[in-house]
């Protein structure tokens, strides 16, 4: 009896807290790997999203609920992020998520949310080509990072590129971009090193060098490079992705080839990369960035030093409190996160078609790294910075864009 | 006086001739710290009149970040940091500093753009250096910047040039330059010629240019000159990338033979298959990280002492895991020397176990491993470059080697692991201590996979999953030798390293890697084995 008792007591406090949830807080879903290889990197996003989450509902929420946050843990297992999807549209019901870093799991998730009419927002620089309806892409495209860091280096005279990377979509189908559009600036084809690989109507299919993940042994392609950069006026476009970096940027210091004889430009290293990196290995070469840490202005110092303080007081498990810094994977979550907010406020609604309405119709924001302002194509447009590494693993700023518009497709827009 | 004056001047800074009267090198350097945009110009120019080998080492240090401001009040002063101490560029003074002066230094440092400008200066200084390939590399930079300013230094310098290799480069590089230049076909002729009998790499692209303009000027004499040019230097080019394949792939087969050899030992002696052999690679890495930041507290990063973790660690790690391999073979190990499957199990577990402790000790992220001064820097070899944490890796191996066959056939200790691991039950009827050479053997396998550790630590990244990487080349490696057999992994490595490096320029390194496993494959199906089958009947037990 008294058993029994215990149970309805307890059945009915839980009803009693979801019954006040639903009225005063929406659900949001982050999902991100927090184990597995991709943790590294994935969890910074899971800490900056709880964050902005903790800022706004401390000055009054969105359409004054306060975000509930439910944080799935997609493992670095690109199959488990649709599952962890399906669950988060079907079971939580959330009205946004934040989440995903590699294009395979954004692929994967993909089909979901157009089944659920759900909406994602994408926050990490990828290769374009793609634009789904309930995807908001606030990442870097490729016209807003890679070319970009192109045309500053063809500005700086440098007239050779070898193109680098790992084997898989992201460097490989930004290669061919980029080869497309050296090509169309009047680079001959002889000055694009790492080879081409052309199908058997003669169509390059694949431009530069690949190495699979984890690769450890870059004494070929470095001595390549090093014959590559004989002559002078030589760069290198990186896209080689986690680890492998370590393995490249020592043989390339060992090689004795410094970063005033041939820059390297690595798409995928940001400060937060940095903490597991040879610093001393890097410093020179060059990063091509919507946002860095050590931008001079208030909006990021405030924004800075919010999170720090954020991360000394926080008491989610799992958060590393020691030598955190900021990126720009976590200025586009925190981005996103504000612009979904000031969309629903728009729409006044969290209904999904709505909502995305709102944002289709170009809402700005003010964030760390600058204005940014949603598109029709679910892109945004937003300053871009080249930096150059110190030794602490900051960026120095050497050159700044302002508001470049960010275009998904184009594979074959250049002549 | 004054003679013997211009003559020092003469000695030391052979290509510059006008810089009696000069201001001193020290002065300009610290007005060009402090300088504007608009003023770097003319302090530049004066610079480069100066060809003081101090420019050199303050701009080397000024990119670095050991040159600082100090604001006293009145005036900022340029500080220039050496080991330790702080000295006042334009005078050299010392300056005695305390801590809170040092706290309110600021760092200065040089534009991309003054750095590229800079590094015209210092190349023109490298051309005096005392390092025969340092100038060489001077001599190629400013040759083939196309600035014809640099040529007449070029000339000076092949005058009193008094290395070979060094007047070589020099000759190539100006010939390079004239035959791009050149307006008349009997000079371009003559250089032709000339270029294909030295065998320049550098001239390839300007002598195809020259092949097409006489392909279409019908210059019969030319077009041949050329052929016959480019199919020398296509030779020997040839012949170099076959020789830098065969470093290359000699070191890289040397990292597989250190990561296997400790495996060769745990698993074709022991039979153990240790899937925790990744973990104790790790190991090596982390110890190496521990000894560098013990050092970097004893001693300070900038002393010569630190310079120094680096060859201490690699004892240390041996004996590290070595202490810790015994632990594990007493605490388990030992129970499953007739269960090869229950093996697999239970040091796959460990291997789980040991990842985990290193992501709650070390952190997830990667840690870093700083290589010593004494081994950055590469050598040339007849156009083939080696650098010198390759060659240390080679080196090592062979050392480990020698080691190792020693420790086997020349020790008590080696007499008693042959024949515990040819018949367990006939060494110990034999009085053979069977349990303790069992645990050393295992612990000497441990130390070497954590030796081989702590090398990689000089070429890759030292994080908790290290391991990861390189067991399947390991098993690989120990199953193409034949299992059991020292010999046959050592020569398995080298091949795999080899046939790797010699497939990689024409498959690239995705199907280079595909290839290597689809060709052990089919080894083994050719030799089961693998290279030399033990005929023992111990192994059928």
């Amino acid at each position: 009896m008294k058993f029994k008792q215990l149970i309805s007591l307890l059945g009915a406090s839980v009803l009693g807290v979801s019954a006040v949830s639903a009225e005063d807080t929406v659900k949001v879903g982050v999902l991100h790997s927090l184990s597995g290889t991709m943790a590294i990197s994935e969890t910074s996003l899971r800490d900056i999203l709880l964050f902005t989450f903790d800022e706004i509902n401390a000055s009054g929420g969105v359409l004054g609920k306060k975000i509930e946050p439910v944080v799935v843990d997609g493992a670095s297992d690109w199959p488990l992020f649709a599952e962890k999807a399906e669950q988060l549209l079907a079971q939580d019901e959330v009205a946004v998520t934040f989440g995903c870093w590699t294009s395979v799991s954004r692929k994967s998730v993909l089909p979901v949310y157009e089944k659920y009419n759900g909406l994602l927002f994408y926050p990490v620089q990828y290769e374009g080509e793609e634009m789904s309806p309930n995807i908001f892409y606030t990442a870097e495209a490729v016209g807003q990072q890679a070319i970009p860091a192109v045309d500053y280096l063809i500005e700086e005279g440098y007239t050779k590129f070898y193109l680098i990377g790992t084997d898989y979509v992201y460097p490989q189908t930004t290669n061919l971009v980029l080869l497309e559009y050296l090509l169309s600036k009047g680079v001959p084809i002889e000055n694009i090193g790492g080879g081409l690989r052309k199908d058997a109507n003669g169509e390059v299919i694949s431009a530069g060098k690949y190495t699979p993940f984890s690769h450890t042994d870059y004494q070929q392609i470095v001595a390549e490079i090093k014959d590559f950069a004989a002559g002078g006026d030589a760069c290198v476009l990186n896209t080689i992705n986690g680890d492998s970096n370590v393995s490249f940027f020592k043989e390339i210091a060992s090689s004795g080839l410094t970063s005033d004889d041939c820059p390297i430009v690595s798409y995928s290293l940001s400060e937060d990369e940095f903490r597991s990196l040879p610093t001393k290995d890097l410093v020179g070469h060059l990063g091509c960035w919507t946002y860095f840490m050590s931008l001079d202005t208030e909006a990021n110092k405030t924004f800075v030093k919010n999170f720090q303080d954020w991360l000394a007081k926080t008491d989610v498990t799992g958060v590393a409190k020691e030598g955190r810094v900021t990126c720009s994977p976590m200025v586009l979550s925190y981005n996103g996160v504000y612009l979904w907010k000031a969309a629903v406020e728009k729409a006044g609604t969290f209904e999904v078609d709505a909502v995305v309405k709102a944002l289709e119709s170009g809402i700005s924001f003010d964030g760390p790294g600058g204005t940014v302002t949603s598109q029709k194509n679910h892109h945004l447009t937003k300053n871009v910075y080249i930096g150059e590494v110190l030794e602490d693993g900051q960026f120095e700023i050497l050159e700044s864009f302002d508001n470049v518009y960010g275009e998904p497709f184009l594979k074959g827009s250049f002549k | 006086m004054r003679r013997l004056h211009i003559l020092c001047v003469w000695i030391f800074l052979i290509p510059f001739t006008l810089l009696a009267e000069s201001r001193p090198t020290r002065e300009i350097l610290e007005d060009l710290v402090l300088a504007n945009s608009s003023q770097t110009q003319g302090l530049l120019d004066d610079l480069s009149q100066t060809g003081d080998a101090f420019v050199k080492e303050f701009v080397d240090s000024w990119r670095i970040g050991e040159v600082y401001l100090w604001e006293t009040g009145e005036e900022t002063l340029v500080l220039h940091k050496v080991s330790e101490a702080y000295h006042r560029v334009s005078t050299n003074e010392l300056l005695d500093l305390d801590a809170d002066e040092i706290a309110g230094l600021s760092k200065a440092r040089p534009s991309r753009k003054l750095r590229k400008a800079l590094k015209k200066i210092t190349d023109t200084i490298d051309l005096v250096s005392p390092v025969e390939s340092v100038r060489i590399d001077a001599v190629r930079k400013l040759g083939l910047s196309g600035n014809a300013a640099y040529l007449p230094v070029l000339e000076q310098r092949f005058e009193v040039e008094d290395s070979k290799k060094v007047s070589r480069a020099i000759e190539e590089v100006l010939l390079v330059h004239r035959l791009k230049n050149s307006e008349d076909s009997g000079e371009s002729l003559e250089t032709v010629k000339r270029l294909g009998e030295i065998r320049s790499f550098l001239a390839k692209e300007s002598i195809e240019n020259v092949l097409q303009m006489a392909l279409a000027d019908d210059n019969e004499e030319l077009v041949l000159a050329c052929k016959l040019s480019l199919r020398s230097i296509n030779n020997r080019q040839t012949l170099v990338n076959q020789l830098g394949n065969l470093f290359r792939g000699l070191s890289l087969g040397s990292v597989l033979l250190m990561v296997s050899f400790g495996l060769a030992i745990t698993f074709g002696l022991m039979g153990i298959i240790n899937m925790a052999h990744g973990e104790f690679i790790a190991i090596g890495g982390y110890t190496c990280y521990i000894v560098q930041n013990l050092f970097a507290s004893w001693f300070g990063v900038q002393s010569a002492a630190y310079q120094w973790f680096f060859i201490v660690s690699l004892p240390v790690s041996f004996l590290v895991a070595g202490v810790i391999g015994l632990g594990f073979e007493k605490a388990f190990i030992r129970f499953l020397y007739r269960r090869p499957l229950e093996s697999l199990l239970a040091t796959w577990g460990l291997s789980m176990v040991l990842q985990q402790v290193y992501r709650l000790v070390f952190g997830a992220a990667n840690v870093q491993v700083y290589t010593p001064d004494f081994l950055m820097g590469s050598f040339e070899i007849g156009g083939a470059s080696l650098s010198y944490t390759r060659l240390f890796v080679i080196g090592f191996a062979l050392l480990i080697v020698v080691a190792t066959w020693l420790l086997l056939t020349k020790t008590k200790l080696g007499l008693y692991i042959r024949a515990v691991m040819q018949n367990r039950q006939m060494a110990a009827s034999l009085g053979i201590p069977v349990s303790r050479v069992n645990s050393m053997t295992f612990a000497f396998g441990c130390g070497l996979a954590s030796l081989a550790g702590a090398v990689l630590s000089q070429i890759g990244n030292v994080g908790p999953s290290m391991g990861q990487a390189y067991i399947v080349d390991s098993f690989m490696v120990v199953v193409a030798g034949s299992v059991g057999n020292l010999l046959g992994a050592g020569i398995s490595a080298m091949g795999i390293g080899v046939v790797d490096q010699f497939l990689q320029p024409t498959l690239g390194p995705v199907m280079g890697k595909i290839t290597v496993f689809a060709v052990i494959i089919l080894f083994l199906q050719w030799k089961p084995g693998g290279l030399f089958p033990t005929k023992s009947r111990s192994l059928e037990d």
